[in-house]
């Protein structure tokens, strides 16, 4: 296997440089609070990456921290401290440590964090993101594609699936700012999002689908609850998807070639 | 120091060493489905161990008269029997609760674990061995129900048997519910993480890996 300097932790560092422009922003506009949480949470993953080190000799990554700011970001607010540390700790261990570390994961351990605390504490109310940060999701996404750990395919399926929709006269509204983060921060990991051409395109199309079917028929959830569990759910069907990709593949070949 | 009877062993082995639920994962059905308050987990717990006991007995007694055709449908026959005596007495004596089990004493008839029982011991021993052996796997059964039911219902609700042990946030104290652990996948996250710290416990009930990673190399190297 000839890896040179592309290790996994080059992609990690990658996509950490990728978010930046979020991350900074994030932090610009929110003020001590975006610092102390995302600090927990960097500590809080740091801590069950250091355990799984030493308990299991499983490498530690940077992958860690982008989690973490993704908690940092998009979890809902007024949680406590320990109900926070808690959903971090399920999160970066039944999502991604049990398997084998990142790589290994099935699900974004983001994801998953911002789903079980979504569940587990549903009277909390989900963040208001400031627009800058959908702005500089843009920039963020540029530079995760132009450096290639984020798929174009992707990016390009959800933005398809969200101009199907504009066409179709739906107002997007406060939901595209959070679909567009949520998008760069979670969607476009390159370890939980298919993997296949085919399966990235269809990948993407399921997010912008799924988007807007929630912003059309679930009226009580707040922008960024909506983009998470659309997350959730299209990086859940991301093996799906590139099964049905690779099957449509062997299809076209059997035809060609007999 | 002398070895331990054959009955005791068939008793106590069931309870962590062969635990039904955690090691064969048999009847997990009902132990998702019943665990959401220790009062229920206890009722089904109790109806199970009772109907398994008493159907193991009954079907060791005439195990030499079943002829070997039809031997599950007689089996099934016995056991829906005493489901349907346990159920009515539920109804009768424990009626909310029963409201809240719905569906899932009746469907101890069809729990795996009950079958499984009686199709693999009690047809083939004596009777008293086999009530041990049932007896066993029943309070193997309800030691994870208790489990779960104990865990879900302290972070779900900060109940334990209905009484407030952790104070609520909205009543003055510091415990916010989680809701996630009165919904189904809580059981699901729970009982894997027993399994997962029973096995790294005791790693003779891990199962032999599946796929052998080929061994990789370095560039450089």
């Amino acid at each position: 296997m000839i890896r040179g300097i592309w290790d996994r932790e080059t992609v990690a560092l990658l996509l950490l440089a990728a978010i930046m422009p979020m991350a900074l922003t994030f932090l610009w506009f929110g003020g001590s609070g975006a610092i102390g949480r995302l600090a927990l949470a960097l500590i809080v993953a740091g801590l069950w990456h250091l355990i799984f080190m030493l308990a299991r000799a499983q490498p530690p990554s940077f992958a860690g921290a982008i989690a973490a700011l993704a908690v940092a970001m998009l979890v809902p607010e007024e949680l406590g401290m320990l109900q926070l540390a808690l959903g971090i700790s399920f999160g970066s261990v039944m999502a991604e440590l049990v398997f084998g570390g990142w790589g290994r994961n099935v699900v974004n351990p983001a994801t998953v964090t911002l789903a079980f605390l979504g569940f587990s504490f549903p009277a909390a109310p989900w963040p208001e993101l400031v627009l800058p940060i959908a702005w500089a999701a843009i920039p963020a996404a540029l530079i995760g594609v132009g450096f290639g750990v984020m798929s174009g395919r992707i990016v390009g399926g959800a933005v398809l699936a969200g101009v199907f929709a504009l066409a179709f006269g739906v107002e997007p509204g406060p939901v595209l700012p959070a679909a567009g983060v949520v998008l760069v921060l979670l969607v476009c990991d390159p370890v939980a999002s298919a993997a296949t051409g085919g399966g990235r395109w269809l990948n993407g199309l399921l997010y912008g689908g799924l988007v807007v079917l929630f912003m059309l028929a679930w009226k009580t959830a707040a922008p960024v609850q909506i983009a998470v569990s659309a997350a959730l759910f299209s990086s859940l069907a991301a093996p799906l998807l590139d099964e049905a990709a690779i099957g449509l593949w062997l299809a076209r070949r059997r035809r060609r070639h007999g | 120091m002398t070895a331990p009877s054959p009955l005791w062993s068939t008793l106590t082995d069931p309870l962590v060493r062969q635990n039904p639920v955690m090691l064969q994962i048999l009847g997990i059905c009902s132990a998702l489905a019943v665990t959401t308050s220790m009062a229920t987990a206890l009722t089904m717990a109790a109806s199970l161990t009772v109907v398994l006991v008493l159907s193991a007995g009954i079907i060791s007694i005439i195990r030499r008269h079943i002829p070997d055709a039809i031997r599950l449908i007689v089996q099934i026959v016995i056991v829906a029997s005493l489901v349907i005596v346990i159920d009515q007495i539920l109804q009768a004596y424990l009626h909310d609760i029963s409201q809240k089990l719905s569906v899932f004493v009746s469907l101890i008839t069809t729990n795996c674990l009950v079958l499984g029982r009686t199709e693999s011991y009690a047809r083939l021993n004596p009777p008293v061995p086999s009530m041990v052996d049932a007896l066993g796997n029943g309070l193997g059964y309800s030691l994870v129900l208790v489990v779960l039911g104990s865990l879900r219902e302290l972070f779900g609700a900060g109940k334990l048997l209905g009484w407030q042990v952790l104070p609520l946030a909205e009543q003055g104290g510091w415990f916010t519910p989680m809701s996630l652990m009165l919904l189904a996948p809580s059981a699901f996250f729970l009982l894997g993480g027993l399994v997962w710290a029973l096995r790294s416990l005791r790693p003779e009930q891990a199962e032999p890996a599946e796929f052998v990673p080929p061994v990789t190399r370095e560039a450089g190297e």
